[in-house]
């Protein structure tokens, strides 16, 4: 059971607010994702949980019981808790089996338990023939699984994982993200995971919680965060999007610079913003909502990247089938159809959407 | 998880509670404020009230007399010049070494490297018995060559003992120098490269102003380390009647009395000043200025390719290094073996054991060897303890106040150590409660305030090198913080332990300065013994007695360099 309540918890470095008023709970066997560009205190975050900062006011607390508050705190070594680090923090004056065997160790397990514990977690990991290794001999990878060995001998009921997969390849990062899920099913533990990698985010959790500036976007599963961004910042975060700037009245939205608009039966009015995902739109010559010029197209294989420059100047990306790389040219005038699409009031700032990483 | 809700200690919040780090922070700045802060203050006290009232007539009385004016300039000059000369050799040198692809690099680095272990009173030795103006052997064999009437050089002379400090105090400039050489990001030269500078253009527009800050620190240390030093004019100066301000100082404490004592004070707060000045400006101005940080990446400089310029450069470097290290430690070395110092060691019936067997049975100097070893010892586990600590402290901790050690070590380490001496005579006495005045106790006191730095920075650098998250991964596995210490950190610094104890332990080993003011007959030290010897006694006892340091400084470094696999020698 694992179970984490997150109380109106703040954390000031200084003067500066790292992190705002936060409240969430996690549910046992939850994969939680926090979300978010480097420096908006996900990391912080996490370092709260684990017991490495000390929240500066509010109340966590892990399986009923408060590990941080005004009146109690709880040391790290205290927490029974699991950690990957980002540097993978694997310790190089011992061997892999004495790096994954340390937590065994100061639990004071007999030895043979010790080794047996060790070994099924080695196999978990894929590091059984690499037990007498030490980690300079080992590849980056393979140091990875150490530290999750590590993280998970002990059984622990939480695994917190900081940007785990940030220093691999994307070979790598592809396959462990597999390997953590499945890892954490077949063991039933609760994750907290940290990354800025909104594929990790999505292919892994079943919670995200996007955070920004310190403060919480939106918290969701990965399909809604993705389909129903509740604000700018949170679809441009979670995936590609476009958006175009226009005017909301009598049931349209016209274009800003365009003499174009498309039909609008929501309650926003005044100056709004459409956001689309590219992928959700499809290319055409005539009939199409929105209309424009072929400015650019790229062959991904896969597929056609392009860019539609409406009359207004502003580009329009389109994830277009491979194959309407032949049927158009650039310079062609061409039109858009799109049915889904959300609109977010137009505050004049275009700042939220700029600092994706 | 049960049992951890009564280990949880309750922490309220910007309210004062009992923080174990203080008391350690504490008890360190209580130890440096009684034996580093207060006898310094004290010194400028007795400066300023030499009879507990305000006077300035000390001050008048020592600075009125010509004698010790010419000590001043004496210092200022020899320490002026060896700083200049010292920085044009290092420079170079440093650049050959560390940036070029001169023949037997590795070997000169040692061999520069390891001129800063050695005493500096040996060199002095040594270039007495080469440059003495009547019978110095070098001056002899140089007239005889040249066929002239006069002696070529004089050692007892402002040259001679410039020349001296230039040779001993220049590998100071060549360590700082070629650490920020090998620290600096080699992506900085080629992006100017890149940019379509020529090599020179690099050098001059890159390079140069990159390496300036170190340059002048280098130049700084220099000067403070040649004008605070003891050994080379007490040598070289006392006989041909080059005074400088130390032997000065040490002259006026030997007269005993309260005026001769008042006299010492007033000219060390003189080189107090100048020391703290300089240390001031060296951490403070030049310090900021430091461009060069250490990227995590290992670096790889790159090297310039001397072309047709290797072999003759490599020559040049090979005849300094023979001049310079060579000669005289043959010298001092011959000088053991030497029956008649007047005639040549190869002469039938001139070479000798007999010195080397006083040095290893004379109960006098075996007790002074014990008695360093002893003190040295002492001060150099105490010390390293502490840089421990205070190693904790800097890198993983906030806890407030953790800056004012760090700031007296470096002051003590910065302050001449005729002035740290000085100033523990007149207050270690009983005077002030404490009374440790003839112990071994002072001598160990004394070195620790001296050379406590050496083992500080080398266990902050090595601490700051280990990522926290290593520490955190044994926290969250479970381990308290004495078990973190051991199983993690220890490990991990262990090498650095080792390199940091050494370079405590060496310089107190064969420390003459502090243990000249600081003795008793029972507590001589090896360096004071070796002192009396050159100077009264005889000097090849002497040279045997600097051979058997020599031979200890190198064997103890290869054994550094062994413990620590290679990652440190002195």
């Amino acid at each position: 059971m694992a179970t984490i309540k997150i109380d109106k918890v703040r954390k000031c470095f200084g003067n500066v607010e790292v992190l705002k008023e936060f409240n969430q709970v996690f549910e046992d066997k939850e994969f939680v994702t926090l979300l978010g560009p480097s420096g908006c205190g996900k990391t912080t975050m996490l370092r709260m949980l684990a017991g490495f900062e000390k929240p500066t006011s509010g109340t966590i607390t892990i399986d009923d019981k408060v590990v941080s508050s005004d009146k109690t705190f709880v040391p790290p070594e205290k927490r029974d808790i699991g950690m990957v680090f980002q540097s993978y923090a694997v310790w190089p004056h011992m061997t892999v089996f004495d790096n994954i065997a340390y937590p065994l160790k100061i639990k004071k397990m007999p030895k043979e338990e010790i080794k047996k514990k060790v070994e099924e977690i080695m196999e978990v990991v894929h590091l059984s023939q690499y037990a007498d290794r030490i980690p300079s001999q080992l590849s980056g990878g393979q140091q990875q699984r150490v530290a999750l060995g590590r993280a998970l001998v002990a059984e622990p009921n939480l695994l917190l994982l900081d940007e785990p997969l940030s220093n691999l390849d994307a070979k790598l990062r592809e396959s462990m993200r597999f390997e953590i899920k499945a890892i954490q099913r077949k063991l039933g533990i609760s994750v907290v995971y940290v990354t800025h990698d909104q594929v990790e985010a999505m292919t892994m959790s079943d919670k995200v919680v996007v955070i920004n500036d310190g403060i919480i976007q939106q918290v969701g599963p990965p399909m809604e965060i993705y389909r129903h961004p509740a604000n700018q910042f949170v679809a441009a975060f979670v995936g590609k999007i476009d958006f175009i700037k226009g005017e909301a009245a009598d049931g349209r939205i016209n274009i800003t610079g365009t003499d174009q608009y498309i039909d609008y039966d929501g309650e926003l009015t005044g100056k709004v913003v459409v956001a689309i995902r590219p992928e959700s739109i499809h290319l055409c010559k005539e009939g199409s909502k929105l209309h424009g010029v072929l400015d650019n197209k790229t062959f991904m294989g896969d597929v056609n990247d392009c860019y539609m420059r409406l009359p207004n100047g502003k580009g329009v990306r389109i994830i277009a089938p491979p194959e309407t790389y032949d049927d158009y040219e650039i310079g062609e005038p061409i039109g858009i159809n799109f049915d889904t699409f959300h609109v977010y009031e137009d505050d004049g700032t275009d700042a939220a959407t700029k600092i994706v990483t | 998880m049960a049992k951890s809700a009564a280990v949880a200690a309750p922490a309220p919040k910007k309210k004062f509670y009992f923080d174990v780090k203080w008391i350690i922070i504490s008890a360190i700045i209580l130890f440096l404020v009684v034996f580093e802060v207060f006898p310094l203050l004290y010194l400028v006290y007795r400066a300023f009230f030499p009879e507990g009232s305000f006077s300035l007539e000390a001050f008048a009385r020592v600075y009125t007399y010509k004698l010790n004016w010419t000590a001043l300039s004496n210092t200022i000059i020899t320490a002026s010049a060896s700083m200049i000369l010292g920085v044009i050799i290092a420079f170079p040198l440093a650049w050959l070494i560390g940036r070029t692809n001169l023949y037997f690099k590795k070997f000169f680095r040692t061999l520069f490297v390891m001129t800063y272990m050695v005493p500096p009173y040996v060199g002095a030795m040594a270039w007495l018995r080469l440059l003495n103006p009547t019978v110095g052997i070098l001056n002899q064999w140089l007239a005889k060559i040249f066929n002239l009437s006069e002696m070529p050089f004089n050692i007892y002379s402002v040259g001679g003992l410039i020349w001296v400090l230039t040779t001993f105090y220049y590998p100071y400039a060549f360590i700082t120098i070629s650490r920020a050489m090998e620290k600096m990001d080699p992506s900085l030269e080629e992006a100017s490269k890149i940019s379509g500078a020529s090599p020179l253009k690099t050098v001059a527009t890159i390079t140069m102003p990159m390496m300036m800050p170190s340059i002048v620190a280098a130049a700084l240390l220099v000067f403070v380390s040649a004008a605070s030093c003891y050994g080379i004019p007490s040598i070289i100066g006392a006989p041909g009647n080059v005074d400088t301000v130390t032997t000065r100082i040490i002259d006026f404490v030997y007269l005993g009395s309260s005026e001769g004592l008042s006299d010492a004070t007033t000219l060390a707060v003189f080189l107090m000043l100048v020391a703290n000045i300089i240390l001031y400006l060296s951490t403070f101005v030049v310090g900021r200025k430091q461009y060069i940080t250490v990227s995590g990446k290992s670096t790889r400089p790159n090297i310039v390719d001397l072309g047709k310029w290797r072999i003759p450069v490599t020559a040049l470097v090979i005849i300094f290094a023979i001049i310079v290290v060579g000669i005289p430690f043959a010298t001092v070395f011959a000088t053991s073996f030497t029956t008649n110092m007047g005639k040549s060691l190869f002469e039938a019936g001139n070479f000798t054991t007999k010195y080397w067997q006083v040095v290893f049975t004379r109960q006098q100097i075996l007790n002074s060897a014990k008695n360093s070893i002893i003190s040295a010892s002492v001060a150099a586990t105490a010390g390293i303890v502490i840089s421990c600590v205070m190693a904790y402290l800097l890198t993983r901790t906030r806890a407030k106040g953790r800056h004012i050690p760090d700031f007296l070590i470096t002051l003590g380490s910065g302050t001449p150590s005729i002035v740290i001496a000085l100033g523990l005579i007149m207050t270690m006495n009983g005077k002030f409660i404490i009374n440790i005045y003839n112990t071994l106790f002072i001598m160990i006191v004394a070195y620790m305030i001296k050379y406590l730095m050496m083992g500080m920075r080398t266990i902050v650098s090595a601490m700051s090198q280990i990522h926290e998250s290593l520490e955190e991964a044994a926290q969250i596995s479970g381990a308290g913080w004495i078990k973190r210490f051991k199983d993690i950190t220890i490990p991990l610094i262990a090498p650095s332990v080792v390199a940091g104890w050494f370079l405590i332990f060496m310089p107190c080993f064969y420390e003459l300065t502090m243990s000249t003011l600081l003795y008793s007959t029972d507590t001589k030290t090896i360096g004071f013994e070796l002192y009396q010897y050159q100077t009264y006694h005889s000097q090849q006892t002497a040279s045997a007695m600097a051979s058997a340091i020599l031979i200890f400084v190198v064997l103890v470094n290869w054994l550094l360099n062994k413990v620590t696999k290679g990652k440190f020698s002195i």
